[in-house]
């Protein structure tokens, strides 16, 4: 948001300031999908930005492919988003497979744990991760040892922290949102089941800590598909003219850099750099176009954004973090997570 | 003008080959059968797709109305959204159905699935009346025709509001199409099938035919040693090992039948292992197009066998034409040109090869030829023979000579003919001649006393008138000029009148010319008379002539006529010696020659009051060396003569005769 009243107030692109429509779909699919249809007919938007959530996104899917217009920079990494190929659907983020197949190798080649546990949200997002998670596991001959589901928008954890519990797990993946994830972590950690708990970078890092704040040895690991917006970090993404520090610190004095916003920082930039390019007589066609003629974007911080007429996903890397004094800070060496967890046992 | 064109592909047709005949009439009947066939299955299957499809397209509204009035009533509309739209775009669903809305009440749209601006027009389009639980329209939606299904949203008794699905007209047609090509393309499948066997089987039933036909053609080219076995591959032998080819004179039992047996060929049949299983014949198996090429091979294999049989006879037959000892001639029965001559004919007609053929028969006989191929011909067109005998025939140069002459009707190269065999007689004519002229010279010595009595009275009468002027010149006595003039004119008449008897003699002894010529019938009788008639009177027969006048003439010989006359006035003098000198007294006897015209027909009759003849030796008195006289000089030939040149003059000789009171000769002669 930063970068688009940044990019506005420079004149816009080819002379066309960025208007952003906000609803809120409280998470909800149906919410969502009529927000969709109210901004494709009532509001005529040019494209739809930063979809948050699997299950919303997923559900608006068809809606978007009948009205051809693209959406870009969605806060999922869920497969359905990919695959099938959708020229609409442009993403920039990494994928849930890619996050916990790159997690599950690190679980298993740098912490030696093979007994894995899944817990997700009982919707087309947990699902994406559990499928990821097995998926990863299965080239390792492994399968998870247990799963446990809770529904969406519910605390209803127990259950299925008694099966990963009596499952007897060393780490457990967890696809869900903070609270029902946080609730988890802190009822295992109440019944002194300790294991690894690792988390997808939806879940929200910030939010997360906060409710794990009076919680101590824990071992928490969380990837993420951006890298850390360390506030003192000189990179000029960050602290530039234009960097995401600068411009929040601009914009939206009160609020800190975290990495939802990053993300979107990106997002923005990326959607700018098509508009760029597509040019003045702007079309969707021509800015899918213009999109797929990215191959290789530079922002700074190692993120190079790429993408083709077959591949819509800018970004592949993607960024392990662990909670450590209430915040979560990017894991330099995995033996001292190692060191920790055989400390906690 | 659309008649004529039917006509014409009629005509086409007609003329095809039967190979397309059976080709495209199958054809033409599968394509008829497919094009019904289709039509049917499109007529069901299409009607019944969009039938299946609209009651989908209910089902669908059906389901929608029972789920969405909780969320109406509760103004739910995101998840009234989220249901419709999950219903229209479930999987494939998503093609057929194009829009799915539902409207509350007032008929106000509450959600729909679609991602532009909801028309206003698809909003009153289509209502379900008060009373109905659904209604269908078709119309126009954007740039595309639906079918909107309006189904009723009730909840209790009360509509709350209706669900609008439409479907999406061109997915049911592509479906239709799709459904159309498939179907179709199964057709043409079956069609290409049904062509393929179709050419097959009309090449397979047409093949063996246009193969027959193929051989018939060099049959009729004249070709008979066409090869027939070649794709037939059966292993039929040389021809020349059928005993009845090698042989034209063996019988074969299935070309001759029974006959063969009857001829005697039943030995060879019954024990020649050959003809027992035959490797000629073919025996008929198969179906009827092998049938048929059977037949038709052994139909050729007989034609082959006949050919080379009438070959032989040909040739047996051309050598008997070419080598035969009498002229054949083979005439065309209208202008009687020669079409064919062998060599005896042009060796003895003297005329080339080329010069004969085309020539006139006629020219080569004028006499007589139209008469007896008019004759021929009464008889009918194949059959019959004439006989004609002494025909007079002329050589190259207008040599006559005589013929005997044989007819009959031929069929020569297709054509009526006439084969005439002639065989020369001339030499026999002569010897006839002569014996005529023989018996001619017996006559005159047996006549000589009677010519002697005949001379001597101009002689005596001459004498007389001579020794009469003598006397007168002797005494110097004055003649009257009246009566040297009465004496003088006696003498010339009488010398005249021996002159004549001398000339009439000469005649008489002449030999007769081969042609014949127009003759008086009269003038030989008179003749005759001339030479016997005072040496009857000596016998005291009286011989009275009733020539008729104005009597045509006929085609003879003047002088032969008057040794036929003479012979018979002989034997009439001879009869009535027998029979008067029995009687005392020697009465006188009569000889009457009358002549007279009957029809075309000219007679002479010789009658006499003679002894006549006895019926035991009637049907022998024309035989020679026949004769009741007794004395030793008659060689018993005169009438046999006689019979001979009537019938060389084509005429007839016809006897009555009553023991003891007469006989009459009557000659009959055709007109000239």
């Amino acid at each position: 948001m930063s970068y688009l009243n940044h990019v506005n107030e420079q004149g816009g692109v080819h002379g066309r300031t960025i208007k952003v429509v906000a609803y809120d779909d409280s998470y909800d699919p149906p919410m969502c999908m009529a927000n969709t249809q109210k901004l494709i007919i009532d509001d005529q938007v040019f494209a739809l930005f930063c979809y948050v959530g699997t299950p919303t996104t997923v559900k608006v899917l068809p809606m978007i492919e009948e009205a051809r217009i693209p959406l870009l920079g969605m806060f999922t990494g869920a497969n359905a988003l990919r695959e099938p190929f959708s020229r609409h659907l442009i993403n920039v983020r990494a994928s849930y497979y890619q996050e916990t197949g790159a997690a599950v190798r690190h679980l298993i080649d740098d912490l030696g744990l093979q007994k894995i546990a899944v817990f997700y949200q009982y919707d087309a997002y947990g699902f994406d991760g559990l499928t990821g998670t097995e998926l990863a596991l299965k080239r390792f001959n492994l399968a998870p040892v247990a799963g446990g589901s809770y529904n969406r928008g519910t605390l209803d954890v127990q259950e299925g922290l008694n099966k990963i519990m009596a499952s007897g797990a060393e780490a457990v993946v967890m696809i869900g949102t903070y609270d029902p994830c946080a609730k988890f972590i802190r009822l295992a950690h109440e019944q002194g089941f300790r294991p690894l708990f690792y988390l997808v970078s939806f879940v929200g890092a910030d939010e997360l800590a906060r409710r794990l704040e009076n919680q101590h040895g824990i071992t928490v690991v969380m990837s993420q598909v951006v890298p850390p917006p360390d506030r003192l970090d000189p990179s000029p993404l960050l602290a530039g003219p234009d960097g995401y520090v600068t411009l929040l610190k601009r914009y939206f004095p009160e609020d800190q850099p975290n990495f939802v916003g990053f993300e979107g920082f990106i997002n923005a930039r990326v959607l700018v750099e098509g508009l760029k390019r597509a040019g003045a007589d702007l079309t969707r066609q021509a800015f899918i176009n213009a999109i797929e003629s990215i191959h290789d974007l530079s922002l700074g911080l190692g993120i190079n954004i790429a993408f083709s007429a077959s591949d819509h996903q800018g970004l592949d890397r993607v960024y392990f973090t662990r909670l450590a004094n209430g915040q979560f800070s990017l894991i330099k060496d995995w033996a001292d997570i190692k060191a920790q967890l055989d400390a906690s046992r | 003008m659309k008649r004529d064109l039917i006509r014409e592909a009629a005509k086409r047709f007609r003329d095809t080959s039967l190979k397309n005949k059976i080709f495209f009439s199958i054809l033409a009947v599968i394509l008829i059968i497919s094009i019904v066939i289709a039509m049917l299955a499109r007529w069901i299957l299409v009607d019944n797709l969009i039938d299946e499809l609209e009651l989908r397209g209910i089902a669908i509204g059906r389901t929608i109305a029972e789920r969405s009035s909780g969320y109406i009533l509760d103004k739910n509309y995101p998840e009234l959204l989220s249901l419709i739209f999950d219903e229209a775009k479930l999987k494939e669903r998503q093609h057929l159905v194009s829009y799915i809305f539902v409207s509350d009440r007032e008929d106000d749209v509450l959600s729909h699935t679609l991602t532009r601006p909801f028309p206003e027009s698809l909003r009153l389009a289509n209502r379900v009346p008060p009373d109905e639980t659904k209604s269908v329209r078709l119309f126009r939606v954007g740039d595309q025709m639906a079918y909107d299904i309006a189904i009723p949203i009730t909840q209790g008794i009360y509509r709350i509001g209706t669900v609008h699905v439409g479907l999406n007209q061109n997915h049911i047609d592509q479906l239709v199409g799709k459904l159309r090509t498939t179907f179709l393309g199964f057709l043409s499948l079956v069609v290409v099938i049904i062509f393929v066997i179709t050419h097959r089987i009309a090449k397979y039933i047409t093949m063996p035919i246009s193969k027959l036909t193929q051989i018939s053609d060099e049959l009729s080219k004249g070709n008979f040693d066409v090869k027939l076995d070649a794709e037939q591959g059966t292993d039929s032998g040389q021809p020349l090992e059928c005993p009845a080819f090698a042989n034209p004179d063996v019988p074969c039992r299935r070309l001759d039948g029974e006959l063969a047996v009857v001829d005697g060929g039943a030995e060879i049949l019954g024990t020649d292992p050959v003809c027992r299983d035959c490797r000629f014949y073919r025996r008929q198996k198969g179906d009827e197009v092998a049938q048929l090429a059977d037949a038709f091979y052994n139909m050729i294999w007989s034609i082959r066998l006949y050919r080379r049989r009438l070959r032989e006879s040909e040739k047996k037959y051309r050598s008997l034409f070419d080598s035969g000892p009498d002229p054949i001639f083979v005439v065309n029965p209208h202008g009687f040109e020669i079409i064919d001559a062998n060599p005896r004919a042009v060796e003895v007609y003297g005329y080339s090869r080329e010069e004969l053929i085309g020539k006139p028969f006629t020219e080569l006989a004028p006499e007589h030829t139209h008469k007896y191929f008019q004759s021929l011909q009464d008889q009918g067109e194949t059959h019959g023979l004439v006989t004609y005998p002494k025909a007079l025939h002329y050589k190259k140069g207008h040599t006559p000579f005589y013929v005997n002459l044989h007819a009959s009707n031929i069929a020569y190269k297709g054509q009526p003919a006439i084969v005439l065999a002639s065989t020369d007689i001339t030499e026999m004519i002569e010897k006839d001649a002569q014996l005529v002229q023989a018996s001619k010279m017996g006559s005159l010595g047996e006549m000589s006393a009677g010519i002697a009595h005949e001379l001597n009275q101009p002689l005596n009468a001459i004498k007389m008138g001579s020794d009469f002027l003598s006397m007168m010149v002797e005494q110097q006595r004055e003649i009257p000029p009246k009566d040297l003039h009465q004496v003088v004119a006696e003498m010339s008449t009488q010398v005249d009148r021996a002159a004549e008897i001398i000339n009439t003699l000469r005649s008489f002894g002449r030999k007769a010319e081969l042609v014949t010529e127009r003759v008086d019938i009269n003038k030989p009788i008179q003749a005759v008379f001339s030479l016997v008639g005072r040496q009857f009177e000596l016998e005291n027969i009286r011989m009275e002539l009733d020539l008729g006048r104005g009597i045509p003439a006929i085609m003879a010989h003047d002088n032969r006529l008057q040794q036929v006359f003479f012979n018979l006035v002989t034997n009439a003098r001879d009869a009535i010696s027998e029979k008067k000198g029995r009687l005392p007294g020697r009465p006188a006897g009569r000889i009457l020659i009358r002549t007279f015209q009957e029809g075309d027909q000219v007679v002479a009759e010789v009658e006499d009051d003679g002894i006549g003849i006895s019926d035991a030796v009637r049907d022998k008195i024309f035989e020679p060396f026949f004769s009741t006289k007794e004395s030793s000089i008659d060689m018993g030939l005169g009438l046999a003569i006689t019979y001979g040149i009537v019938k060389d003059y084509r005429g007839d000789l016809q006897l009555t005769s009553q023991e003891g009171i007469g006989t009459t000769f009557k000659l009959s002669f055709a007109v000239a």
